[in-house]
């Protein structure tokens, strides 16, 4: 909304084919997601929404089509150089490290972006604790600090792996159904720290969501995947309006 | 009401947070101390079992360093140990090395072939990697074997380097106490730095350090090349101690002996294979002195270990001191 003509779309996808063996997971995909947009991807189960997002990502290499990320064109780039041009993302399994405490992944992604990853000065840890503080204020699990991940709750673990990626400093954020097995409250609080964060902080966001009240509630614009391509697209009002995506997805919701 | 316990614990945590990866410098004087009374207290045998132990330990630990923070395996590690003495002995048999520069040439060897076989091995994960690894040291091993006018094949190379430097045994056990102290003090500062950190970041979850702008082979060959490195200084020792080197210190029972003492030890633990050097030479040797299957029993006293402690020695230690804690 807030791009201008002169703006390049933060997210660019032409043509996008991607095949496991004779399953065409994805059909010639378009997609454009401007500057400072928020776009929910919805579809039945098997859509291919997972494959985009690995695609956006760099985990998948598409076997036709292009992917631009802020009008520069990915070329088989690997997941960790594409985090490098500021494209973060989590899974719709949560991916954290488990047997480290949640202050400590917190760490982990200070000092991935900290530019010294390498260095062998135990001090330089020391002094990103105030930061790793702060920011797990932010995501509301400072209590937790100090709990190994693999003991506490599965929706703190998403939360979790929210603020590892924003702590890495993004431009786009790619969430795959960021609440995914979360009961209903705390899923509309997560969904809200999403929102208030992209909106502070000017983010492009992209996520993948089964719950269509939190779809509703926070995207400004929607794709409707289905059988590998993109199946309808437009504001919330159009998508709900439209019957042939009622028929395929939404029927189920009355 | 969560919100006011998330604050007080947080302000909690905010002053109280003291550094849990910091160098213990008690502990560390109190077990060089003792290690050091022993050393010079002990009769000659005793102390030859005490010097295998804590080049053991430094062996096992650098490979733990692929094995619970890198997520690395190697089968073939027993090469960068047994090429450290190599390293020693070929640059003083055939480039005229003082043996001060031999010393310092072993590990630097065996640094070189971790950087030549880490480049080869990192390029593949899991099983494939682990069996790339025992495919470079059974190259390794047969070379070693059979390139008979350098490495003397299986004859090995003796002469070289007085046994224990012309040391008395407890001297040369203070030698190596020093240098095994100093070594896995920097090993500790390896996986407790901002590089151990993304080591450790990698080794759990190479999908998530992705995402987060790591790159897992080349942070993978780093720990491969670092491991190596000190692999190399504890073989360097070994050859030392012994003034010889034979092809069985790059061979598999070498290897195994590393692997057992760290999973002995417990995995994802600093600790294991230093726990595991020790438990495992004791076993060794005690076994061997009263049994005939000694190695029979030392299988099975190990298996019961991890059945009983999946988590190893390492795993029993913490939950004994953190009991005692409790009732103080
Ligand atoms: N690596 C893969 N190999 C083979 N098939 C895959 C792979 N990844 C996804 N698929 C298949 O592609 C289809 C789309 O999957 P996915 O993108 O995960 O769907 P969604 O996220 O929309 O539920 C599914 O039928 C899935 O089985
Ligand atoms: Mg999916």
């Amino acid at each position: 909304m807030t791009a201008g003509a002169i703006s390049q779309p933060a997210l660019r996808v032409r043509g996008l084919h991607k095949q496991f063996g004779r399953f065409v997971a994805l059909d010639s995909v378009d997609l454009t997601v401007d500057e400072g947009e928020i776009r929910a991807i919805i579809g039945p189960n098997g859509a291919g929404k997972t494959t985009l997002i690995n695609v956006l990502s760099g985990q998948i290499v598409a076997d036709r089509g292009s992917v631009e990320v802020a009008g520069r064109r990915l070329r088989r780039q690997h997941p960790h150089q594409v985090a490098k041009l500021g494209v973060g993302r989590t899974y719709q399994i949560s991916s954290t490290l488990r047997r480290m405490t949640v202050f400590d992944n917190m760490l982990c992604a200070h000092n991935a972006v900290s530019g010294h990853w390498f260095s062998l000065r135990a001090g330089r840890l020391r002094t990103m604790e105030d930061t790793v503080l702060a920011d797990l204020k932010t995501i509301e699990l400072d209590g937790l600090a100090d709990r190994v991940v693999d003991d506490i709750s599965h929706g703190d673990r998403k939360r979790l792996e929210f603020g590892m990626v924003l702590a890495t400093r993004p431009k786009v954020l790619l969430l795959d159904e960021p609440t995914a097995g979360m009961g209903l409250r705390e899923r509309h609080e997560l969904i809200d720290l999403v929102l208030a964060v992209t909106r502070e902080r000017g983010l492009t966001l992209v996520f993948v969501e089964h719950d269509i009240d939190v779809v509703f509630k926070a995207a400004e614009s929607i794709t409707v995947m289905a059988l590998g391509g993109v199946f309808a697209e437009g504001r919330p009002d159009e998508i709900a309006a439209n019957s042939a995506v009622q028929d395929i997805y939404l029927g189920g919701n009355g | 009401m969560a919100q006011g316990d998330g604050t007080r614990a947080d302000s909690e945590t905010a002053l109280q947070r003291r550094d849990p990866y910091a160098i213990n410098w008690r502990l560390v004087a109190a077990v060089v101390v003792l290690q050091a009374v022993l050393l010079v207290v002990s009769p000659p045998l005793v102390v030859f079992a005490l010097i295998e132990v804590m080049i053991f330990a430094l062996y096992a630990s650098a490979l733990n360093l692929l094995l619970s923070f890198s997520g690395m395996v190697s089968f073939g590690h027993a090469v960068y140990f047994g090429l450290g003495a190599y390293g020693l002995a070929l640059s003083i048999t055939h480039f005229d090395f003082p043996i001060v520069l031999g010393i310092i040439a072993g590990p630097l060897v065996s640094a070189f072939f971790g950087l030549v076989y880490g480049i080869l091995c990192v390029q593949l994960t899991a099983i494939y990697a682990a069996m790339l690894t025992l495919a470079c040291a059974e190259v390794t091993y047969a070379v070693v074997f059979q390139w008979f006018d350098v490495t003397g094949g299986d004859s090995g190379i003796s002469g070289h380097v007085p046994t224990m430097l012309g040391l008395a045994p407890h001297q040369f056990g203070l030698v190596v106490l020093c240098v095994v102290t100093v070594a896995i003090l920097m090993l500790w500062r390896v996986v407790y730095s901002p590089l151990g950190l993304t080591i450790r970041a990698v080794g759990q979850n190479p999908a998530r350090a992705a995402a987060l702008g790591h790159g897992r082979k080349s942070v993978q060959l780093i720990a491969f090349v670092i491991s190596a490195f000190f692999s190399g200084v504890a073989g360097t020792l070994f050859g030392i101690f012994h003034g010889n080197v034979f092809p069985d210190y790059v061979g598999v029972l070498f290897t195994v002996d590393g692997l057992l003492m760290v999973v002995l030890g417990g995995l994802y633990s600093f600790g294991a294979g230093i726990y595991g050097a020790i438990v495992y030479k004791l076993l060794d040797n005690l076994a061997a002195h009263y049994f005939q299957y000694w190695q029979l029993v030392v299988g099975v006293i190990i298996v019961i270990v991890v059945i009983v402690s999946p988590s190893g020695i390492a795993g029993l230690v913490r939950r004994v001191v953190e009991r005692i804690g409790r009732r103080l």
